[in-house]
């Protein structure tokens, strides 16, 4: 990877402050504009970017009924005990 | 594309970096003003406010213990504690974040003793496994590579974050799945956002490296198994 002038070090060092958006918005155009014209430091860009949609895709879960009808119930369960203990 | 500046400033970030952040700690919570609130209005609101996120709370503790019933046990238990001390959480306050929070402590304390696996130290993991993961890097992926990465089966990304250390998998877990921001995710880990940052940076390394050679095994079965190198 021939990346090296003084913008690709700092798209590079502020890669993961970009794709997690939390770089101030002057360097974030800075950057922008970097990448937009510099396809070494694009290609990392986007490699990243792929990873983290891809984390993103994959660990989404829809917990179990039986798990949700347990948390109700517990819940439920604590509630009794706290009105039973304000009545004695 | 991303859009710039989505998130509010980050311009004191800098001065945080290094900062113990504890914003949403248990230990800080102060009481609910809304005293006035019968216990049946305060489950109610529990389970109009809490319950929504029990999906999410249910995927974060099976990337944790890495087990359905002890996910299930896990989640059952963050609930419980979490209505008990509902009249503690401060309205208005990010709840997601606390309950996170209460999930995290659960698991520390109950479930990491109880798989009685040595802890990883994961923030002096050795440099010389982030070197051997991103020596190979340096030729990146060709297209057809891109292209198999993209379109891997959520069961390989599932088993790659799962090689992860603990806290690196947690880490990335909370910020590409949750999309918490580093500040919520120091407060939920209860570590400076420095740490966050570097658990981060080595968890993608380890991850993109592990996830880059299931494409190119994926990408070089597409393209004819005859043309290895």
């Amino acid at each position: 990877m021939i990346c090296d002038g003084p913008d690709c070090e700092k798209a590079l060092s502020n890669l993961y402050l970009f794709i997690d958006q939390e770089i101030d918005t002057a360097s974030c155009e800075e950057i922008q504009a970097h990448i937009d014209d510099c396809s070494d430091c694009l290609s990392v860009y986007d490699l990243e970017r792929v990873v983290k949609s891809l984390v993103s895709r994959s660990c989404t879960e829809v917990a179990p009924q039986p798990l949700r009808e347990k948390v109700l119930f517990s819940i439920r369960t604590v509630q009794v005990q706290i009105t039973e203990q304000r009545g004695t | 594309m991303l859009a710039c500046a989505d998130r509010p400033s980050a311009g004191t970030r800098e001065q945080e970096y290094d900062t113990y952040v504890s914003g949403v700690g248990l230990s800080v919570m102060t009481e609910a003003s809304a005293t006035t609130e019968t216990p049946e209005e305060r489950q109610a609101r529990f389970e109009a406010d809490a319950l929504p996120f029990l999906d999410q709370l249910y995927g974060a503790a099976l990337r944790m213990t890495r087990n359905p019933q002890d996910a299930e046990d896990l989640v059952q238990e963050t609930f419980a504690k979490a209505f008990s001390a509902f009249h503690q959480f401060k309205a208005g306050t990010n709840l997601k974040a606390w309950l996170y929070r209460i999930l995290t402590n659960t698991y520390i304390n109950t479930y990491r003793k109880k798989q009685r696996q040595p802890q990883q130290v994961t923030d002096e993991i050795e440099d010389w496994q982030i070197a051997a993961a991103s020596s190979h890097t340096s030729g990146g992926l060709k297209s057809a590579e891109m292209e198999a990465l993209e379109h891997l089966p959520d069961s390989d990304v599932k088993e790659a974050l799962q090689k992860l250390p603990e806290d690196f998998r947690y880490a990335v877990y909370l910020a590409d799945v949750e999309g918490f921001p580093y500040k919520d995710i120091a407060e939920i880990m209860e570590t400076p956002i420095g740490t966050v940052m570097s658990r981060l940076h080595r968890g993608r390394r380890l991850l993109r490296e592990l996830l880059s050679d299931y494409a190119r095994d994926r990408g070089m079965a597409a393209t004819g198994a005859g043309e290895t190198a």
